[in-house]
C-alpha cells in the first residue's frame, strides 16, 4: 500500500519528517517499510533541446544530435524514429540510473555511462516514457511541451515534491488501507485532529428518484448500496493535480470520471465504480447473485464463468459488474459516455473473498472489502464524486442520493475493565489514562464505573469487537517500550524436570562417532516418494513436482545429498539425520488425522573410506560389517543388548543384501547396501550402505533402570577353539550352539579369525573363537574347563557338522 | 675377593662408560648384570667362602650390585632419550591419525541452544505432527474461516481437512488439551509454505514455539522474559524494542526487534541499514484460544512467541542462502 506525504496532509497537519513518521508510525503497528522521494528517482535527467540531427554516419536508424542541456551542449546517438531538431525532451545525463530498460525483458533499471555506438561518442540518453517510467509508449521518446526550459530538472519539471510511503498493512486493519485511515492513526502519534473535506455539492433540481432505481435481493452480501447520478459530464483527462496524486501512489490517470472514482478511493478507502448511465437497462440497478456457468466479460476483456454464490451487479435485464471485484465491459465508461451513475456499495467481506479467489482476480476494491470498509462510508464517498465530477467534469448532480441500507449499523459498544487492562498488560493505569489513550483513537466513552468504561466504537474500526481488542490499543497508544520489562522465573518443581530428550542423546552420540548431521527435504518428488514400495501422501497444491510428496523413508533424500558431495570429489562420508517419514495407512488420503502415519526415523549413511587417507594406514573401503558394528554399537549403548540381527530378503530394490533389527522382539529397521539400480539413478557407482531405524523403538530402552552386576571376583580363563564347517553354515548358528552348549559359566565368545582356502578345503571354513569362562565363587580348575571345552566341541560338531581344528 | 669387587666396579664403570649404543649397553648388561655376568658369579664364588666372611663381602657386593644396575638404568634413560632427539628415526612432527569427527547440523545447533535457554527458565520441551488437522492449526488458533489472516499461511493441503502445518502453534492446542496450567512449554518443529523455492524461501523449514500460561502472566513478563532470552543467545549488550503487529491467536501482538549486532545499530548489510533485526513474533495468548483448550480465561492469561530457526541461524552464521542447509555438503557441515 503506497501513502503520498502531500496527500496526508489534506486530512491532518503532517509536521513530522519522513524518516520520523515512518519510525512513529511502524512503533504503533502501522508498519512503513520505507519511503521514496519521488525527485530522486530523476536525479540526474533533465529538460534539453535537440538543436541537431545529423544521420549515424554507420548505421541507418541512429541519429547524432547535438542536444543542449542548460549549461552546455552534448552530442547523444538516438535510437528513436521521431527525434528531430528544436524538440524539447529529456536527457538521461552519464552515471544517472534510467528507471527501465526497454531492451531488458524485466524492464530493469540500469546506469548510464559515457559510450561510443559504432564509432560515435554519446555522452547520455534521449528518453522514452517508458525508460522515465511516465508511461508505456516505448517507440520513441518522450517530446515535452515546447516550453519546457533545458537545464531545468526533470523531476521539477514533473512538480515532483512528495514523499511516498511503502505500507504493509496487517490484516485485520482494512481501515488503514486509505489516506483518511492512515491520517486517524497518525493523531496517536501527533497532538492533531484528522478529518474528511465536507463535500460540497450544487444540485440540481430533478431528483434522482425518477431517474434510476437500486433493488438489493440479497441483502446477506450487499448490506448498502448508495448511488448518485451525474449528467451532462465531459469525459476528458484530469487534470494535473489528480494525475499526479495518483501517479505518485501508483495509479496511472485513465480519465477524469475514472480517476475521480480511483481519488475517492484511495481517499476514504470507499471502492466505487463509475457505470455509464445510458447502457443501463431501464436505468435499474439489482443485485443478487449470477446463475451458475454464467459467462461475463469484465472491463479487462477477459470472459468469466461465474457461479451461483457470485454477486452480480445488474440492470434490469443482464449482469453489469462483478460486485466489489470489476465492472462489466459493457457499461464501462468510454468517451461518448455523458452520463455516470455512482455506486458506492458495502459488500459481506466473505462473499467478496470467495469470488475473488475462485476467480483468481484481486483488485483494489477486492482487497478493501475483503478485509472490510466502513460502512458509514459509502454516502460520503458517493457525495464526493458527484462533488468532484461536477468541479472536474462538468456534470450535472441530480438531487439526492439513493440509499439503499436495510440494516443501519448500530455504534458497537465494548466495555472495558481498568483491572483487567492491567492484569494484561501488567501496568497499573488509572482509568483516566486509560479514556484519554482511547479517545485519541476515536473512541467515546458512553458509561463509566468503578472499574469499566463503555467505549462507542466509531464505525471504522469494526476490528474491535471485544475487550482484549481494547486492551490492546491501550498498549498502542501508550506504547510497547513503555511497559515495563519485567522477569519471572517461577520453575515448577511439582513435574519432571526436562533432562534431554532420547534424540538429543542420539545427536551427541552420533557426533562422538564421527558422523556429520544432515537434513533433507521431507517434500519430495514422487518418484523419490515410491522408492520404498509405502502409499505416499501427496500434497493437492505443490508449488512444483519437486516438492510433490511427503518422503516414506530418509533414504532417497540421503541418497541426493551423496550425489551432491560426489560431485564435489567427497566421498568418504558418514552421515546420520534424525527425521519424520509418512504415509498413508488405506488406500486414499482421508479427512481424518488417523489415517496418517508419521514416523521418526533415524539413518546412518556410510560410503568411501573406512578412515580418512593418512600414513600408516591402510586405505579399505567400508563394507557392510563396519555399518553392522557402527549399528552394534549403537544399540547396545541405546538398547542394553536386547536387540538382533535377522536376514531379511527386501521386496523393494532399496536396500539388497539387507538385516532386519529387532529390538525387544518388535521390528526396529534395516541395514545394508542400497540397490544398484537405486543407486544408478543417483549417478552413484560406489556402494553406500545404509541403516534407517525407527526412533521409538529404542524409546524408554534406554532410560530402563539400571542395577550394577557385581564385578568378577575369581580370575576368568580364556580357550581357543577352531571349527571347520561347511560355507553355507551361518556363523551366528556356530555361535549359538556354543552358547547355549557353554551354560552359566561361558560368559563370552568372540570371532577371531575366519578363514576360507587351500588349508581347508574347496566348500569349507574355518571359525576360530575364543571362549571366556568365568566362575562367580571360585577359581576354575583345568578339568573343570576341559570338560566344558569338550562338550561345547562335541554339540557344535553334531549340531553344525563341524570339525575341531586346532585349539 | 675384596679386591676381585673393586676391580669388578672398576671394569663395570669403564665399560659403562664406553657404551654408546643400545648394542653396547646390551653387551654390558650380559657381562655384568645378566645371570651368568661378572656381578652374579662373585655372589656365586662368595657361597665356597667361610661362613664369617659372607655377611660383610655378602654386603659389599649387594651394594655393587645396587649402583652397577642404578648407573646402567641412567646411562639407558640417557641413551634412549639421546637416540630420540638426536637421531633421525622419528619424525614427531608427523601427523596424527585423526578419527572422523562428528559434527550437528547448524539449525539443530541453534534449536539446542534456544532450548537450552528456555529450559534453564524452567520450560519443558514439547513436539506434535507435521501432517496436522485445519482446526490444530488454524481454527482453534482463532483463524475464522475464510478470512484474509489464512492468506498470510499459504497451505499445502493433503485433503480438506488434513493439512501440513505452517506453524508450530498447533502445538500449543495439543499441549494445552492435555495439561491444566501451569503451562510452560517449548516446542520446535517443521513447518511447511506453499512458497517458491529460493536462496530466501523454502517450502519447509523450521520454527521454534514458546508459551506460557498461568494466573498472573502478564505483557510485561512477556517482555522480561524474551528480552532475558535475547540477552542470552545474542549477547547482553543488545537493545531491543517491541512493535504491535497481528497474529490471529494473540493479543496484544508484537513483534521483538534487537538491534543489529554485527553493526551496533549503526546500518549494514545484514540489517539492510535499518540498525534493527527482527527476531521474534509473540504476544498475548487470545482468550478465544484459551477458551477452545476449556480454560478459564478470567483466572488464566499467557504469553506465546515464534521465531524461524533458518532465520536465526543465518543470523548466526552468516549463511545468506537458505538452501545451504538442505543441500548437505559435507564441506558446509564439517564447519559447525
Amino acid at each position: 500500500m503506497k501513502i503520498s506525504h502531500n496527500w496526508l496532509k489534506e486530512y491532518i497537519p503532517v509536521r513530522l519528517k519522513p524518516s520520523q513518521l515512518a519510525e512513529d508510525l511502524s512503533m504503533i503497528g502501522l508498519e512503513v517499510e520505507g519511503f521514496e522521494e519521488l525527485a530522486a528517482k530523476y536525479q540526474g535527467f533533465v529538460v534539453a533541446q535537440v538543436l541537431e540531427r545529423t544521420k549515424h554516419p554507420h548505421a541507418d536508424r541512429l541519429s547524432v544530435c547535438k542536444v543542449n542541456v542548460g549549461n552546455e551542449d552534448l552530442q547523444i546517438v538516438c535510437g528513436a524514429p521521431n527525434v528531430d531538431a528544436g524538440q524539447k525532451v529529456v536527457v538521461g545525463l552519464v552515471g544517472a540510473t534510467v528507471p527501465r530498460n526497454q531492451h531488458d525483458s524485466d524492464g530493469r533499471p540500469f546506469v548510464l555511462s559515457q559510450v561510443s555506438i559504432r564509432g560515435v561518442q554519446s555522452s547520455g540518453m534521449i528518453c522514452s516514457e517508458y525508460e522515465l517510467a511516465v508511461g508505456d509508449d516505448a517507440n520513441g521518446i518522450l517530446v515535452l511541451n515546447p516550453k519546457a526550459k533545458p537545464g531545468t530538472p526533470f523531476a521539477k519539471h514533473l512538480g515532483l515534491s512528495d514523499v511516498v510511503y511503502s505500507m504493509e498493512i496487517t490484516a485485520n486493519r482494512g481501515d488503514w488501507l486509505s489516506h483518511i485511515g492512515v491520517a486517524r492513526e497518525l493523531q496517536v502519534i501527533m497532538d492533531a485532529k484528522a478529518s474528511l473535506p465536507a463535500s460540497l455539492i450544487k444540485e440540481s433540481k430533478t431528483p434522482v428518484g425518477k431517474h434510476a432505481t437500486i433493488k438489493i435481493i440479497d441483502a446477506a452480501k450487499c448490506r448498502r448500496y448508495v448511488s448518485r447520478v451525474v449528467r451532462n459530464v465531459k469525459v476528458g483527462p484530469s487534470p494535473k493535480w489528480l494525475q499526479d496524486r495518483l501517479m505518485a501512489i501508483g495509479l496511472r490517470p485513465i480519465n477524469n470520471i475514472v480517476d475521480i472514482t480511483n481519488y475517492v478511493l484511495m481517499e476514504t478507502g470507499q471502492p466505487l465504480h463509475a457505470f455509464d448511465y445510458d447502457t443501463l437497462e431501464r436505468h435499474t440497478i439489482v443485485v443478487k447473485c449470477a446463475k451458475d456457468g454464467e459467462k461475463f466479460t469484465t472491463l479487462d476483456g477477459k470472459e468469466r464463468t461465474l457461479r451461483a454464490d457470485t454477486l452480480m451487479i445488474c440492470d434490469a435485464e443482464k449482469p453489469i459488474a462483478i460486485a466489489g471485484v470489476m465492472g462489466g465491459a459493457n457499461t464501462e465508461i468510454s468517451e461518448r459516455t455523458t452520463n455516470v451513475l455512482i455506486e458506492s456499495a458495502n459488500f459481506d467481506p466473505s462473499s467478496i473473498r470467495k469470488t475473488s479467489k475462485y476467480l483468481g482476480l484481486s483488485t483494489d476494491a477486492s482487497q478493501r472489502f475483503e478485509r472490510g470498509v466502513d460502512m458509514e462510508m459509502s454516502l460520503y464517498a458517493a457525495n464526493r464524486a458527484a462533488e468532484l465530477l461536477q468541479k472536474l467534469a462538468g456534470g450535472e448532480v441530480l438531487k439526492g442520493a439513493i440509499d439503499v441500507y436495510p440494516r443501519k449499523l448500530q455504534p458497537a459498544k465494548i466495555s472495558l475493565r481498568v483491572s483487567r487492562t492491567n492484569a494484561v498488560l501488567g501496568t497499573s493505569f488509572t482509568q483516566n489514562e486509560i479514556v484519554s489513550f482511547l479517545k485519541r483513537l476515536e473512541l467515546k466513552v458512553a458509561k463509566r464505573t468503578r472499574d469499566s468504561i463503555t467505549f462507542i466504537v466509531p464505525s471504522f474500526r469494526y476490528d474491535l469487537v471485544e475487550e482484549i481488542d481494547l486492551i490492546e490499543e491501550v498498549a498502542r497508544a501508550y506504547g510497547y517500550d513503555k511497559i515495563e520489562t519485567k522477569t519471572r522465573t517461577t520453575i515448577d518443581f511439582t513435574k519432571p524436570l526436562n533432562t534431554g530428550s532420547l534424540q538429543e542423546s542420539l545427536r551427541d552420540y552420533f557426533i562422538g562417532a564421527g558422523f556429520n548431521e544432515m537434513l533433507t527435504y521431507s517434500l519430495q518428488d514422487k518418484a523419490k516418494g515410491l522408492m520404498t514400495g509405502e502409499r505416499a501422501v501427496e500434497v493437492l497444491n505443490p508449488v512444483s513436482a519437486e516438492a510433490s510428496v511427503l518422503r516414506t523413508s530418509l533414504i532417497p533424500g540421503a541418497l541426493t545429498v551423496v550425489k551432491h558431495n560426489r560431485a564435489h570429489g567427497l566421498n568418504d562420508l558418514r552421515l546420520f539425520e534424525i527425521g519424520n517419514v509418512f504415509a498413508l495407512k488405506g488406500e486414499k488420503p482421508t479427512d481424518d488425522l488417523a489415517d496418517f502415519l508419521e514416523d521418526e526415523r533415524i539413518l546412518m549413511v556410510m560410503s568411501g573410506s573406512v578412515v580418512p587417507q593418512q600414513y600408516g594406514s591402510e586405505h579399505r573401503g567400508v563394507d557392510f560389517f563396519d555399518l553392522k558394528g557402527e549399528v552394534q554399537a549403537l544399540l547396545s549403548k541405546f538398547c542394553l543388548d536386547k536387540y538382533r540381527f535377522i536376514s531379511y530378503d527386501t521386496a523393494g530394490a532399496l536396500i539388497e543384501s539387507a538385516l532386519a533389527v529387532e529390538i525387544n522382539g518388535t521390528y526396529a529397521g534395516l541395514l545394508g547396501k542400497v540397490g544398484k539400480s537405486i543407486s544408478e539413478r543417483f549417478d552413484i557407482d560406489d556402494a553406500i550402505f545404509v541403516c534407517e531405524m525407527r526412533v521409538s523403538a529404542l524409546v524408554g530402552r534406554r532410560t530402563a533402570e539400571k542395577k550394577l552386576t557385581p564385578l568378577p571376583r575369581f580370575p576368568s580363563v580364556d580357550r581357543d577353539l577352531a571349527f571347520v564347517v561347511d560355507s553355507v553354515v551361518q556363523h551366528e548358528t556356530v555361535e549359538r550352539t556354543i552358547r547355549e552348549a557353554g551354560g552359566t559359566l561361558l560368559a563370552n565368545v568372540v570371532l577371531f579369525d575366519l578363514y576360507q582356502g587351500d588349508q581347508v578345503g574347496a566348500g569349507k571354513k574355518s571359525l576360530a573363537y575364543s571362549l571366556e569362562f568365568q566362575p562367580l565363587d571360585r577359581t576354575l580348575t583345568d578339568r573343570e574347563i576341559d570338560a566344558e571345552v569338550n562338550r561345547i566341541v562335541q554339540r557344535v560338531e553334531e549340531a553344525c557338522k563341524a570339525k575341531l581344528r586346532a585349539t | 675377593m675384596n679386591a676381585r669387587i673393586s676391580e669388578a666396579r672398576a671394569s663395570f664403570q669403564t665399560a659403562l662408560e664406553k657404551a654408546q649404543t643400545d648394542a653396547d649397553l646390551d653387551q654390558v648388561r650380559v657381562q655384568f648384570l645378566s645371570r651368568s655376568g661378572a656381578i652374579a658369579n662373585l655372589f656365586e664364588e662368595m657361597r665356597s667362602l667361610p661362613v664369617a666372611e659372607k655377611p660383610a663381602l655378602g654386603k659389599l657386593l649387594n651394594v655393587l650390585k645396587f649402583e652397577a644396575q642404578a648407573a646402567f638404568d641412567e646411562k639407558k634413560r640417557t641413551l634412549d632419550a639421546s637416540t630420540v632427539r638426536g637421531s633421525d628415526t622419528v619424525d614427531l612432527t608427523l601427523p596424527g591419525r585423526p578419527r572422523p569427527v562428528g559434527t550437528k547440523h547448524p539449525l539443530m545447533q541453534t534449536i539446542d541452544d534456544i532450548k537450552r535457554i528456555f529450559v534453564s527458565m524452567g520450560f519443558s520441551v514439547a513436539t506434535g505432527p507435521e501432517i496436522e488437522t485445519d482446526y490444530y492449526n488454524f481454527g482453534a488458533l482463532n483463524f475464522p474461516a475464510d478470512h484474509p489472516a489464512r492468506d498470510m499461511q499459504d497451505t499445502f493441503f493433503i485433503s480438506k481437512d488434513i493439512l501440513l502445518r505452517t506453524h508450530t502453534s498447533p502445538v500449543q492446542i495439543r499441549t494445552m488439551e492435555k495439561q491444566n496450567p501451569p503451562v510452560r512449554e517449548i516446542m520446535p518443529g517443521r513447518v511447511y509454505r506453499n512458497e517458491a523455492i529460493s536462496a530466501r524461501s523454502l517450502v519447509s523449514f523450521y520454527q521454534i514455539e514458546g508459551l506460557y500460561v498461568d494466573q498472573g502472566v502478564t505483557f510485561s513478563d512477556l517482555k522480561g522474559t524474551l528480552v532475558a532470552f535475547a540477552r542470552q543467545f545474542y549477547g547482553n549488550d543488545v537493545r531491543f524494542k517491541f512493535r504491535p503487529t497481528f497474529f490471529p491467536f494473540t493479543e496484544p501482538s508484537a513483534d521483538m526487534y534487537i538491534s543489529c549486532f554485527l553493526c551496533k545499530g549503526k546500518g549494514c548489510r545484514m540489517c539492510k541499514q535499518a540498525g534493527w533485526l527482527e527476531i521474534l513474533g509473540s504476544g498475548m495468548v487470545h482468550p478465544h484460544v484459551l477458551k477452545n483448550v476449556g480454560y478459564d480465561t478470567e483466572k488464566y492469561t499467557g504469553f506465546a512467541f515464534g521465531m524461524g530457526i533458518e532465520r536465526t541461524a543465518s543470523l548466526r552464521y552468516g549463511v545468506d542462502d537458505l538452501r545451504l542447509y538442505y543441500e548437505n555438503d559435507v564441506r558446509f557441515l564439517k564447519q559447525f
